[in-house]
């Protein structure tokens, strides 16, 4: 094949320009809103439909600092458990208000990973990812181990009565609204420039006037507020959390593969991603007890292999197998 | 008015310095034209002045900055900027949103908006040339396209001096002409240019000083004539691989001498 026509088959699937394919980006949106009608048309599969929408709310979180700023982070799942242990704590004090939790969670994950991003953000590729790993291992057993977080036996948290009980799935849906809204917003900033100028290049993106630290920093705290807001309103719904619920593996790995799988620095991937995975993995999970975590396995394999942009590409795509084909060989050429 | 002084400056990689004890002032509204065999130091000394890499001995200066105390994000704050030799597009990013990103947060950027910076790099791409695939992704771009973002980027951070890194390289004579016209009206515009290239008759053209590298050392400096008849600098530019040709033809020469020498008796052999 030759280079042109490999290259013009790019030009028609390429997701070019940093807002992504519009047509998934109304897609999401539309999906959004008829989530919004769950709790009174689908009122049985409330719990359901919020673990999704959590679990959106925390790939768009992973997407803001893997997917736009290029930094792999194994260690979201770090804010999504402090998040959690916010609106614990507050409980245990008397508080038992979601907005309170999810601004309390909001400015401590923030802060917390400027803190820690200060060191390792000046880490790059897979240094930077075993970093975020060992902070995460780090935050679960320092957690673990404080009689303030109730050790390992967990705290419990006070729950509205059974009548009320929608109000956590409609806190889980403006969140995740919220995390949707940020990153349509953040995309179209000058930020958003930014944090792709370096996820595609660091060296030229300094010497145009972007600070690389600094927005490193500014993206993984924006990360790390929405999955910390995504953990404050989780918690008071469980009712109960202790090290092994907050800091849960499937909530650091599903959000990644949840954004690969979408689309990566996309404002539409994520939440495609998110709704398509979950949705097969609880189906999965019912059939199959334990041997539905291979499926995701088996997920990261096919779409690096055949989908490396995701599948918000595939809506751009014109001409059938045989475009897409053309261009998975200019991708990997 | 010097704008920029290089004094004294090296640069060393583990054993070899790549540059040493380099001094020049560039003035103001100038254009410098660098010069060197491959492997003289250009593209090193290019690092320094745009602050890439801290020089190891001496300092360049700035408005009386010393370019090495300040990051390399603030470097084109000050007015430095410059292209890569091999180019640094953002690949996912149209060619308008890549020159948009300098225009955000270039010497500028602080009070442009994000719709005055897509303008800004309309604008820049139509002097560039690249205005009818404003919206196509980097990616796609040619070779000589990506010459003309690489300048339309640098150009975007509103620079006072311009560090032009081969941007000819690969470009026929007459897109060799059209970037010189090109250098020449940025330059008429007060920007200082300081561009290394290895087309001659480019750099000849558009320098009104030259300056000459060889083996990190600088050899010669002065206006371009001047510069290009100094022995000096035949010999350690132009002489090198002048003798070696010389050398070749001789041998090639000396065979076909022995070949024609040869012939009349092959058919007796």
């Amino acid at each position: 094949m030759t280079t042109a026509s490999a290259s013009a088959a790019m030009r028609k699937v390429s997701l070019a320009g940093i807002m992504g394919n519009r047509g998934a980006l109304w897609a999401a949106v539309i999906l959004m809103l008829l989530l919004l009608l769950v709790p009174v048309a689908l009122p049985g599969y409330q719990t359901l439909f919020r673990t999704i929408l959590m679990y959106v709310a925390l790939a768009y979180g992973w997407n803001t600092i893997g997917g736009y700023t290029g930094y792999v982070s194994f260690g979201n799942v770090t804010f999504f458990g402090l998040g959690a242990y916010c609106s614990a704590l507050l409980s245990a004090h008397g508080v038992n208000n979601l907005f309170a939790d999810v601004a309390l969670a909001v400015v401590v994950n923030a802060a917390f990973a400027a803190l820690v991003g200060l060191p390792i953000l000046r880490l790059k590729g897979h240094y930077f990812g075993i970093a975020t790993l060992g902070v995460a291992l780090a935050i679960t057993d320092i957690v673990g181990n404080l009689d303030a977080f109730g050790g390992t036996g967990g705290l419990a948290l006070k729950t509205v009565d059974e009548a009320h009980f929608s109000i956590y799935y409609y806190a889980a849906w403006l969140v995740t609204a919220g995390a949707i809204g940020a990153t349509f917003l953040v995309a179209r900033s000058k930020l958003g420039y930014a944090f792709v100028a370096l996820r595609e290049n660091e060296e030229a993106a300094a010497v145009l006037g972007i600070a690389p630290t600094r927005y490193k920093i500014v993206a993984w705290a924006i990360s790390a507020a929405i999955a910390g807001a995504a953990g404050a309103v989780f918690a008071p719904a469980n009712g109960f959390v202790d090290p092994s619920i907050a800091f849960a593996e499937d909530a650091n790995v599903f959000p990644i593969v949840m954004t690969i799988l979408g689309g990566i620095g996309t404002v539409a991937g994520p939440f495609i991603g998110a709704i398509i995975l979950s949705g097969v993995n609880e189906l999965l999970a019912r059939w199959f007890i334990k041997v539905h975590t291979l499926f995701f396995g088996a997920v990261i394999v096919a779409v690096v292999l055949l989908l490396p942009r995701g599948l918000v590409w595939l809506f751009g795509l014109r001409g059938g197998a045989r475009t897409w084909l053309k261009s998975l060989a200019a991708y990997k050429a | 008015m010097s704008a920029l002084r290089i004094a004294d400056v090296g640069m060393r990689f583990g054993g070899l310095w790549a540059l040493r004890e380099v001094s020049f002032e560039v003035e103001r509204g100038s254009v410098v034209g660098l010069i060197g065999p491959n492997g003289s130091g250009k593209t090193t000394l290019m690092n320094v002045i745009s602050g890439v890499y801290k020089p190891t001995t001496g300092e360049v200066r700035y408005a009386g900055r010393r370019i090495a105390d300040v990051p390399t994000h603030e470097v084109c704050h000050f007015g430095i900027a410059r292209t890569f030799q091999v180019v640094k597009p953002f690949e996912s990013l149209t060619v308008r949103e890549n020159v948009a990103v300098g225009a955000m947060y270039g010497r500028d950027g602080g009070t442009r908006s994000t719709r005055a910076s897509f303008e800004r790099a309309q604008e820049l791409l139509e002097i560039v040339g690249l205005a009818q695939v404003a919206q196509r992704p980097a990616s796609d771009l040619t070779a000589p396209n990506r010459k003309r973002l690489e300048v339309a980027k640098a150009l975007a951070l509103d620079p006072e001096v311009l560090l032009l890194d081969e941007v000819m390289a690969g470009l026929n004579a007459t897109e060799v002409d059209e970037a010189l016209e090109l250098l020449r009206d940025v330059n008429r515009r007060g920007v200082t240019l300081i561009v290394v290239e290895h087309l001659m008759k480019a750099i000849v053209s558009i320098s009104t000083t030259i300056v000459v590298l060889a083996e990190g050392r600088k050899i010669a400096q002065g206006a371009p004539t001047e510069v290009l008849a100094s022995p000096h600098v035949i010999e350690a530019y132009l002489g090198s691989r002048w003798a070696k040709r010389q050398e070749q033809l001789r041998v090639i020469e000396a065979e076909r001498a022995e070949a024609e020498h040869m012939q009349p008796h092959e058919p007796n052999a």
